[in-house]
Formats: structure tokens, sequence, C-alpha cells
């Protein structure tokens, strides 16, 4: 468990750490897709271009599970492999020992050194802001598809059955990013409050947790497996809903 | 300054953490860069990584559906090709059948033909035979009759040698004459 550390930009605040993370993480993920899409081939592919184009399949097994039509969703198969990727990209750094901590014991430049302080690194998801943007990139597409598909008769959705009924679709539509975000949120933070809970356990464990710790390690690479999974599928089957022909 | 002043959140997270920087849910400008950083994310991944490897895929799609419907279109031709050479088989078969049918009944017509050809020829040369022996039997009785004429004659002549003086008998002489001259052979 972190305390959040803020740079100034302009007259507001941003959370240092969640955006060092977020870099980091999209490096390492940068890193590995292109190690995979390197030597592409259409013929044998090699064992990490394997792995992508499984993600890649998988992914489009989702949309064509969940839409009434492939071809609607087919647009957003890049933008689904690449969150699914990043959540679980995120949600795994949290997970990491900090071996680079002894870098930045000293460098006092943006406040390096409180960012990387700690055990372990921070997942980019632990962060309500991370999960909430993508939440509202979700709701977005949302409606940004309805409109697509249906054009202003989408809009003709929330007073259905009956105009009574609009408050009912306003909270639904604020709802629905909420419990994206503060489900994978909540998830996520508290792993990690685990892990720092863990590992300030006294006695016998008081190294590092080292029974507790390696199956707790397990068990949040599941979690943020489940969760990446979760948060991708439900967005495809929000927008599945916006584009569906009938309700 | 937070942006979401007014939000419920921050007021939680005001309230939790007395307007500090400790309680994890606590939103400010890191939203925003958020959604920029994923955005950005997305983009740098689909352009570089995505569409070629979407190509990728596409294409060896691509090259198994065209093997696969190869495959069937040769599948089709063997097929074709072995109807083909069966009915063949069974035409030839059929044909050999009748050539060898019609061989063996032109033979036997042959055969026949010989056959009745042979007896026709033995029935000739039997005629002939016949016709040989009605011949010579016909000769032989000339000859014995000729025999028989010429004896009688010289019976008679021997007869007449004894008895012509008897100028009584004539009449006799040209009877018995008269009676050998009539008898058939």
């Amino acid at each position: 468990m972190h305390e959040i550390i803020l740079w100034h930009v302009g007259n507001g605040t941003v959370h240092a750490r969640t955006l060092v993370m977020t870099w980091l993480t999209m490096a390492l993920l940068l890193i590995f897709v292109f190690l995979g899409v390197r030597n592409l081939t259409s013929g044998k592919p090699g064992k990490l271009q394997n792995v992508l184009e499984w993600v890649v399949d998988f992914v489009k097994g989702l949309i064509s599970g969940n839409m009434d039509d492939y071809r609607k969703g087919a647009s957003l198969l890049s933008y689904l492999v690449s969150l699914i990727m990043f959540i679980f990209f995120s949600n795994m750094l949290g997970l990491i020992p900090n071996f680079v901590a002894p870098l930045f014991t000293n460098v006092e430049f943006a406040k390096l050194n409180q960012i990387f302080h700690g055990a372990v690194l921070q997942s980019p998801t632990a962060d309500i802001n991370t999960t909430l943007a993508l939440a509202t990139l979700t709701i977005i597409l949302v409606i940004a598809f309805g409109v697509k598909f249906k054009g202003a008769s989408y809009f003709h959705h929330f007073i259905e059955p009956h105009p009574v009924f609009l408050p009912i679709h306003l909270i639904d539509i604020l709802a629905k990013p909420m419990t994206l975000a503060f489900r994978l949120f909540g998830n996520i933070y508290a792993g990690e409050v685990l892990i720092a809970v863990i590992l300030m356990l006294p006695g016998i464990y008081v190294f590092g947790g080292v029974l507790p710790m390696p199956i707790w390690l397990g068990f949040s690479i599941f979690i943020g497996a489940i969760q990446s999974f979760v948060f991708t599928v439900l967005t495809i089957a929000y927008i599945a809903q916006a584009v569906a022909e009938e309700h | 300054m937070n942006p979401f002043g007014i939000g419920l959140t921050y007021t939680i997270a005001s309230a939790a953490a007395g307007g500090g920087g400790d309680n994890p849910i606590a939103l400010d400008y890191t939203y925003f860069a958020q959604i920029l950083s994923f955005l950005v994310l997305v983009w740098i991944l689909k352009k570089f990584a995505w569409k070629p490897l979407m190509n990728v895929m596409e294409k060896r799609r691509q090259f198994i559906e065209d093997n696969l419907t190869f495959a069937e279109r040769e599948r089709q031709e063997a097929e074709r090709i072995k109807q083909e050479y069966q009915s063949e088989l069974i035409k030839a078969r059929t044909e050999a059948q009748a050539i060898v049918e019609k061989a063996s009944k032109q033979s036997e017509e042959r055969a026949a033909e010989i056959l009745s050809a042979a007896r026709q020829e033995a029935e000739k040369m039997k005629q002939a035979a016949l016709a040989e022996i009605e011949r010579e039997r016909d000769k032989a009785v000339a000859e014995v009759r000729a025999q028989v004429i010429d004896l009688s004659v010289a019976v008679a002549e021997k007869i007449l040698r004894q008895k012509l003086d008897m100028r009584g008998q004539e009449a006799l002489i040209d009877q018995f004459i008269q009676e050998v001259g009539d008898r058939p052979c």
C-alpha cells in the first residue's frame, strides 16, 4: 500500500506513481508485443506470435459470442485486444518486486525516489483514475456504437417502455462505467493492500511472508487475469446491447 | 484544485483524507492523462502490431481456405475420373463379351456350313457313284446282250449248218430268229 505522490501540473495534480507505472506497463507491453510481431509470418508462427494470435482469436471469439453480428464489432477488435492486454499487464505489474528501487534512492527529480519506494511496484489499475478512464472510454464506445448503428433512434431506448423510465436508464448508463471502474480498482487495490499486509506479518513469517506470499501472488495472478477478462467481456456486452436489433 | 470538485467520490476522498493525498479514491488530472495514455497505446498497437498481425492471420486463413477448396476440387476431379474409368471398364467388358459371343456364333455357323458342304459333297459323290454304277450296268447288260446275240447267232449258225438242207424247215428257222430278236436281255 503506497501513499499517493502528487505532481503539480498547472493548477491541478496528477498521481505521479500511477502515471510512471502506466508508462512502465505500456513500455513492457509494447516490448512484448513488438517481440511477438517482429518476424510475422503467415506460415508457421513463432512462440510469441502464437501467443498474440491466441489473444486475438480469443477476443474475436468473445466478440462473435456476444454480438448478434460479428461485423458490427469487428472494428473494435484492435481496441479490445489492447484493452485486455493492458489491463492484464497492469494487474501483473503490482506483483513484481521493486528491483529498480536502489537506482532511484537519491534521485530527487520528479520525486522518483518516492515513486520507486516500497517492496513491489504498483499496478496502474490500483488507481481509480485509470479504471475510471478505461470505463469512460467503454461508455463512450457504447454510445458511439449505438449512434453509429441505430442513428438518433438509439436515444429512443432511454424512454422505453415509457418516458417514466428515463431516470432508471440514466442511472443505468452511469452505473455501468462506475461498476466497471470500481470492480477492477477494488480487486487490484485490495490485492496490493494484502501484499503490504503480508509483508508486515510478524514472527516466523516476517521474512517477506515466505509462506503466504507465493500463495497470494498466485491468487493475484488469477484475479488479475479474471478481472482483465471481465472488463473486456463487459465492454463487449454493453456495446452488443447498444447495437442489438431488438432489446 | 480538483477537476471533480463537486463529485461524490471527491467528497468521500476529501472527507476521508482530510484533503490530503492519502485516500486511494481520489480523482484528479491523472484521469485525463490515463485516457490519453491508453488511446496513444491503442493507436500505436493498432498501427504497428494488430494490423500486421491480423493481416498475417487473415492471409493464413485465406491460404488454408484455398488449400481446402483446392483439395475438394481435386477430390471431385478424382471421383469423376474414377467414375469415368469404371464406366469405360464396364463398356470394355460388355464389348469383349459381345465380341466373344459373335466369334463363337460365327464359328458355329462356319462349322455348320462346312458340315453341310461336306454332306452335299458326299451326296453328290454318292449320286455320281450311283450314276456310274447305273451306266456300268447298262454297259454290262448291253455287252451281255451282244454276246448273247453272238452266241445265239453262233448256235443258230450251227443248227443251221446241220439242218440247212432241210428246206422244209425254213419257216421254223425264221420263227426262231424272230423269237430271239424279240427276247429281252
